[in-house]
């Protein structure tokens, strides 16, 4: 997974300097972080203790911006957003490019029409754009665009933090996929017994009919004699 | 004697390598016959990408409780680039038991007409078969190392195992180790990978895909597809399992969460369900369709032909009692 590889060495570098930042200065960073082109991903600045004390003062609504882009989509910004700083435009296409990548959690297969509204795009072209520029190179969604039918297969999409909750459903659906593969396993066995079998009935099936043709034959045979 | 190695290079493995030693092995051993005194053994086909050379050494299996295995050895070439040490091919050489070191004319004299064919390949090391390495080694090696300046040693074992699930190949490195106070020269282990061309994949694919020689009946090459389906499938389970397992650990707070593996599973598992969308149904029940049919057709056709067959005989069988009273037998 190349996007978790390049950006580990981000993450290592952001939680660096947020451990040695307070106050003011964190906001900055949480600004820079969050409009940063390769980071998608926050819990592990979330997780930062200096950060966590934000909570309490004036600059709360920072972690609650941190929580929106390690979570939440375009439209949770937009019903919240008199109750969060405004965004600057690279924090904005960030935020779009998450959008995506949640849509995409939900449904394979995304309609053209369900992301126009999602990302507040007003045309195809512009959406089909962004979906190339800003989702495809930088790697974090592979797919098709099928422009006949107007929706994007989504092949890949690179994972987003999870909430608390999401890891029971990740252990469930592993285990459905446990199941479907000892299914698949169960019949193939199957199928390979019964034709096996089969083979062994035609064999027999074959050799009472030769017998019986031979009985035949010896008794012409005889009654000639 | 088998630490591993410390020197960090990586090996790749070509499987014209693995093919050529355990070919070499085998005709040496085959050409042993007929069996004289207790030197000659079942030949052991050996390593799952040798399906061929399994066909080519059938023999009479004698008692092998005294069994002397001939040890052959040669030479491998390949390419060395930086930290990657890639080994392409082989060639035999002849050993000479008596001063226990390899022919170095003969060496030299292949080494120049390889050289003319494949310009780029160095002499890399050396290979031969047996279970493990020993001291005499040394001395060949030792031998080679004013070729190469580090030479590797690549060793097969042609015993089977039918547990061992790995190829039975080790590559050894020679490190300058201190022991008992003196510096030694000893053979120390190291990891190897098995690299393709396009060419190689066709033919150990070809090999690993023998379908039973007499053309089988239908149902034995159903069985064999399927079997090859079902490993992979087995596969798939086990790698789920452990993720699985892992995942499960993570929860139960034995191990400590690790975000970017987390993220990385939920990607993953978005991808399913990988095959589920109104074309994929269409398409597959197309060709389903298109299958059934085809079969109905051929059982049609089979039958016709058998009821046709039954007809004439049953006209040649009574034929001459309905002719006269015009009475057709037939239309």
């Amino acid at each position: 997974m190349e996007v978790e590889q390049k950006q580990a060495q981000v993450i290592e570098h952001f939680v660096k300097q947020a451990s040695s930042l307070q106050g003011s200065s964190l906001v900055s960073l949480i600004v820079q972080l969050t409009s940063h082109s390769s980071l998608f991903v926050f819990s592990e600045i979330l997780a930062v203790p200096n950060v966590l004390e934000l909570q309490g003062t004036g600059y709360a609504v920072y972690i609650d911006l941190l929580r929106l882009f390690a979570h939440g989509t375009w439209s949770d910004y937009k019903s919240n957003a008199s109750l969060l700083p405004p965004l600057v435009p690279d924090q904005i296409t960030k935020l779009k490019q998450l959008t995506v990548l949640s849509l995409a959690e939900m449904n394979r297969v995304l309609s053209y029409d369900q992301l126009l509204e999602q990302l507040d795009l007003s045309n195809v072209r512009e959406l089909e754009d962004f979906l190339i520029n800003d989702c495809m190179y930088a790697g974090i969604v592979k797919g098709k665009l099928d422009h006949l039918r107007r929706s994007f297969e989504v092949q890949f999409a690179a994972g987003r933090d999870l909430r608390p909750g999401q890891l029971g459903n990740l252990i469930q659906t592993l285990d459905d996929w446990l199941d479907t593969t000892n299914n698949a396993l169960l019949t193939i066995e199957e199928k390979i017994k019964w034709a096996d079998k089969k083979c062994e009935l035609d064999a027999i099936h074959k050799k009472a009919v030769n017998d019986r043709v031979e009985e035949v034959k010896k008794s012409v045979n005889n009654k000639l004699d | 004697m088998a630490e591993s190695s410390s020197s960090g290079l990586t090996f790749k493995l070509h499987p014209l390598v693995i093919v050529n030693i355990s070919d070499h092995y085998s005709r040496v051993k085959s050409q042993m016959h007929p069996p004289v005194t207790n030197t000659s053994t079942p030949p052991p086909p050996n390593n799952g990408a040798d399906g061929a050379v399994e066909a080519a050494s059938s023999s009479s299996f004698s008692d092998s409780a005294s069994a002397s295995c001939p040890r052959v050895f040669g030479c491998v070439i390949g390419v060395q680039r930086g930290r990657t040490v890639e080994i392409f091919n082989s060639f035999e050489l002849l050993y000479d038991p008596a001063t226990h070191s390899l022919d170095r004319a003969f060496l030299e004299k292949k080494q120049e007409l390889y050289k003319k064919v494949f310009p780029h390949f160095y002499i890399l090391g050396w290979y031969s078969t047996g279970t493990d390495a020993q001291e005499s080694d040394m001395n060949i090696h030792k031998a080679l190392m004013d070729i190469n300046e580090s030479p590797v040693y690549v060793i097969l074992n042609p015993m089977i195992n039918a547990a061992q699930k790995d190829l039975p190949i080790t590559i050894y490195e020679s490190e300058m180790h201190v022991i008992d106070g003196i510096p030694q020269l000893i053979f120390v282990s190291s990891s190897y990978t098995i690299e393709t061309v396009e060419a190689e994949r066709i033919s150990v694919d070809h090999v690993a895909h023998l379908k039973p020689s007499d053309g089988g009946s239908a149902a034995t090459q159903l069985a064999a597809h399927l079997t090859g389906i079902h490993s992979a499938i087995k596969m798939l389970n086990s790698r789920i399992r452990v993720l699985h397992h892992y995942l499960l650990a993570m929860q139960k707070g034995d191990i400590p969460c690790e975000n970017s593996l987390l993220r990385q599973v939920s990607s993953l598992l978005r991808r399913l369900p990988a095959i589920e969308s109104g074309k994929f149904q269409d398409d597959f029940l197309m060709e389903y369709n298109d299958t059934l049919l085809i079969t109905y057709l051929a059982v049609l056709t089979n039958c016709s032909s058998t009821t046709n067959e039954l007809v004439d005989k049953f006209n040649t069988a009574y034929d001459r009692h309905s002719r006269r009273g015009g009475r057709t037998a037939y239309f």
